[in-house]
């Protein structure tokens, strides 16, 4: 019972460390986003000035002086990126150029898709992956596995925009199934989905066969095997949960990867969403767009990765934490 | 304790390290053979095609491969064969320079790291961490589109985003190496840091990193196509792979061959260069996981 309480005590100090260099992070974000935008190329004053007089051309100097007195345009970089810093942090993300309405507004209005779109993608890469491994490692070295580490293989290598391309072209442009561009019905996500997912089911495969294979060959299994332990049971009670701790770090990452998949899925297909929205405000400089979209990816992928360290630790057998059967049955077989 | 029992005789090789040694020289043998028929072919292709890759012929657009345009031409009736050949050199050569400067940077970093103690590795690692915080492919839209869509754009912008890999991976294995007893020896000895750092950190990390750098490599040229393809990078009179796909995008009912050639090229060449690296691991053992 001691060391369990000293076991959660050191998850605890380690998340503890964790959250403060997670700030650190968090800051180094921020300054490299910042400093993105802020040696662009550019007037910044007048794309500020175009955004309020759309109508207008040409401005007088006085007024783009007024607007770099406004946003402190004049002022050294750090002054500019503290005052940015403490406006976002207070949830003050500033409005659109392009728009003139806040990027807040055009954020939520965009990320529906986005989120039903890489949802849609996981949940059916991740089922297909699942299947795919667990076929593959049931007899290591079939023709079934070797199908499977093969697809993984092209996966892996496949363009997903051209992936997208192909699919338009079978099942939009010939058969005539499914439509192929923008948003609306069901019907729509179809072919983004499936090219999002072909993705996650490669990567996810490989590394899954991999886990399953080594939780599969440990010595503990064998113990069980020897035992008179089903197959089924060392499969579902055993392999499985020694090979969802390394699949979870996998997964995300693999979130993250979606995230800039999205990106070109989007444009391909021609769908909304805050892929092509950035695509977007970066080709017509809409900078705090830019700055908020930029931020909005970079902060998921901290807090997904941080969440997923500290998850580990907590699934992590041997902190015991559920598990304390199993820990000591391993504990002698290993002795 | 006779003089006999204490003479060390140079041990045999053990088995397994004969075959290791075996299949290795077989891999090289056979890495040399299909680069130099790879060379051989795309030195033919060069010097026999009899097309210019941005030579237009507007009585010839869009047509479908055939025995002198084996690829078929695009909308400017352009030999797409031709143009693939030349993609080549942009999207393979282009990420290979991207990878071999990320693997330096990244190398320098992860060994100040691992090597100059605590402070700089925690400083140090915090600059990585927040590089990493950026999906790669994001921050290379953003900062080749804010800078400009333009090849140096985009080869800067993932030059910025490609490093921190190698910076991770060797500051792992750098911060394993510096409690070994040969570092430790070494230090012992007053070798001075930079000698320790490249006699006996780097030729360890070496295998590791080549793992690395070949699996960085056909992820920076899918990243490149990406990027041309989505209109931030190589500009489309250039014939790469990405913007050649994205040229032939608007013919694809008509002339689907534009956007398939191209496509494959891609996959071709990233799936080959992927299996090398795979076969490399296994044979190197190197410690370079997916990620």
């Amino acid at each position: 019972m001691t060391d369990h309480w000293g076991r959660l005590k050191q998850i605890f100090a380690s998340s503890g460390r964790r959250l403060v260099g997670l700030l650190a992070v968090l800051f180094g974000v921020s300054l490299i986003t910042f400093t993105m935008t802020f040696f662009a190329p550019g007037d910044k004053a007048a794309a500020i000035a175009h955004a309020r007089y759309p109508d207008a051309n040409g401005f007088p100097p006085e007024i783009l002086e007024g607007i770099r007195e406004e946003f402190s345009l004049n002022e050294p970089f750090f002054v500019q990126f503290f005052e940015w810093l403490m406006r976002f942090v207070q949830g003050d993300f500033g409005n659109s150029f392009a728009s003139n309405t806040p990027v807040w507004d055009v954020f939520l209005a965009n990320i529906t898709e986005t989120l039903t779109l890489t949802a849609t993608s996981l949940t059916i890469g991740l089922i297909a992956a699942f299947c795919l491994s667990a076929i593959s490692v049931w007899r290591p070295g079939s023709l079934a596995d070797r199908c499977a580490v093969a697809l993984a293989s092209i996966g892996a290598a496949m363009p997903n925009y051209w992936l997208g391309l192909l699919l338009i072209l079978l099942f939009a442009a010939h058969l005539g199934w499914l439509p192929a561009y923008g948003t609306g019905t069901p019907a729509h996500i179809v072919l983004p989905a499936l090219t999002l997912s072909f993705w996650i089911t490669a990567s996810q495969t490989r590394l899954m066969r991999a886990f399953f294979l080594e939780a599969k060959s440990a010595p503990y299994v064998e113990t069980l095997r020897l035992r008179g332990v089903s197959e089924a049971e060392i499969f579902w009670r055993h392999i499985l949960r020694h090979a969802a701790i390394p699949a979870l770090t996998m997964i995300g990452l693999d979130v993250a990867a979606l995230l800039e998949g999205t990106i070109i899925v989007e444009l391909t297909f021609a769908r909304g969403g805050i892929g092509s929205l950035l695509a977007g405000a970066v080709l017509s400089r809409d900078y705090p767009l830019i700055l908020f979209l930029v931020m909005f990816f970079a902060l998921v992928y901290v807090f997904i990765n941080t969440l997923i360290e500290i998850l580990q630790d907590f699934l992590d057998p041997r902190t015991s934490l559920f598990a304390f059967k199993d820990a000591d049955i391993r504990k002698g077989a290993r002795s | 304790m006779t003089v006999a029992e204490k003479l060390v005789l140079p041990e045999e090789p053990s088995l397994e390290k004969k075959m290791r040694e075996r299949d290795f020289n077989r891999f090289l043998l056979n890495l040399g053979i299909g680069l130099l028929v790879l060379g051989t072919l795309v030195a033919a292709g060069f010097s026999f095609t009899p097309y210019a890759p941005n030579a237009a012929d507007f009585l010839n657009r869009l047509s479908p491969p055939s025995a002198e345009h084996w690829f078929g031409t695009d909308q400017l009736g352009r030999d797409v064969a031709t143009r693939i050949l030349y993609g080549g050199v942009w999207s393979i050569g282009l990420a290979f320079l991207i990878t071999s400067i990320g693997a330096v940077v990244g190398t320098i970093v992860g060994l100040a790291a691992g090597h100059f103690g605590r402070a700089a590795d925690t400083t140090l690692m915090r600059v990585t961490d927040s590089f990493f915080a950026f999906p790669e492919l994001i921050a290379a839209v953003t900062i080749a589109g804010v800078l400009g869509p333009s090849t140096t754009n985009m080869v800067m912008a993932l030059i910025l985003v490609g490093w921190m890999r190698f910076a991770r991976l060797v500051r792992g294995l750098s911060v394993d190496l510096a409690h070994r007893d040969f570092v430790t020896q070494a230090r012992l000895n007053g070798l001075p840091s930079w000698l320790i750092l490249s006699r006996h950190i780097l030729p360890n990390v070496g295998p590791s990193l080549l793992v690395l750098w070949t699996n960085s490599w056909s992820r920076t040229i899918l990243s490149i196509s990406g990027l041309s393809f989505l209109g931030f990078g190589v500009q489309p009179p250039n014939a790469e792979w990405g913007a050649m796909l994205l040229d032939g995008k608007a013919y694809m009912q008509t002339a689907p061959h534009l956007m398939i050639f191209p496509g494959l090229a891609i996959l071709v060449t990233v799936l080959s260069i992927n299996l090398t690296g795979d076969r490399l691991r296994d044979l190197i053992g190197g410690e370079a996981l997916s990620d």
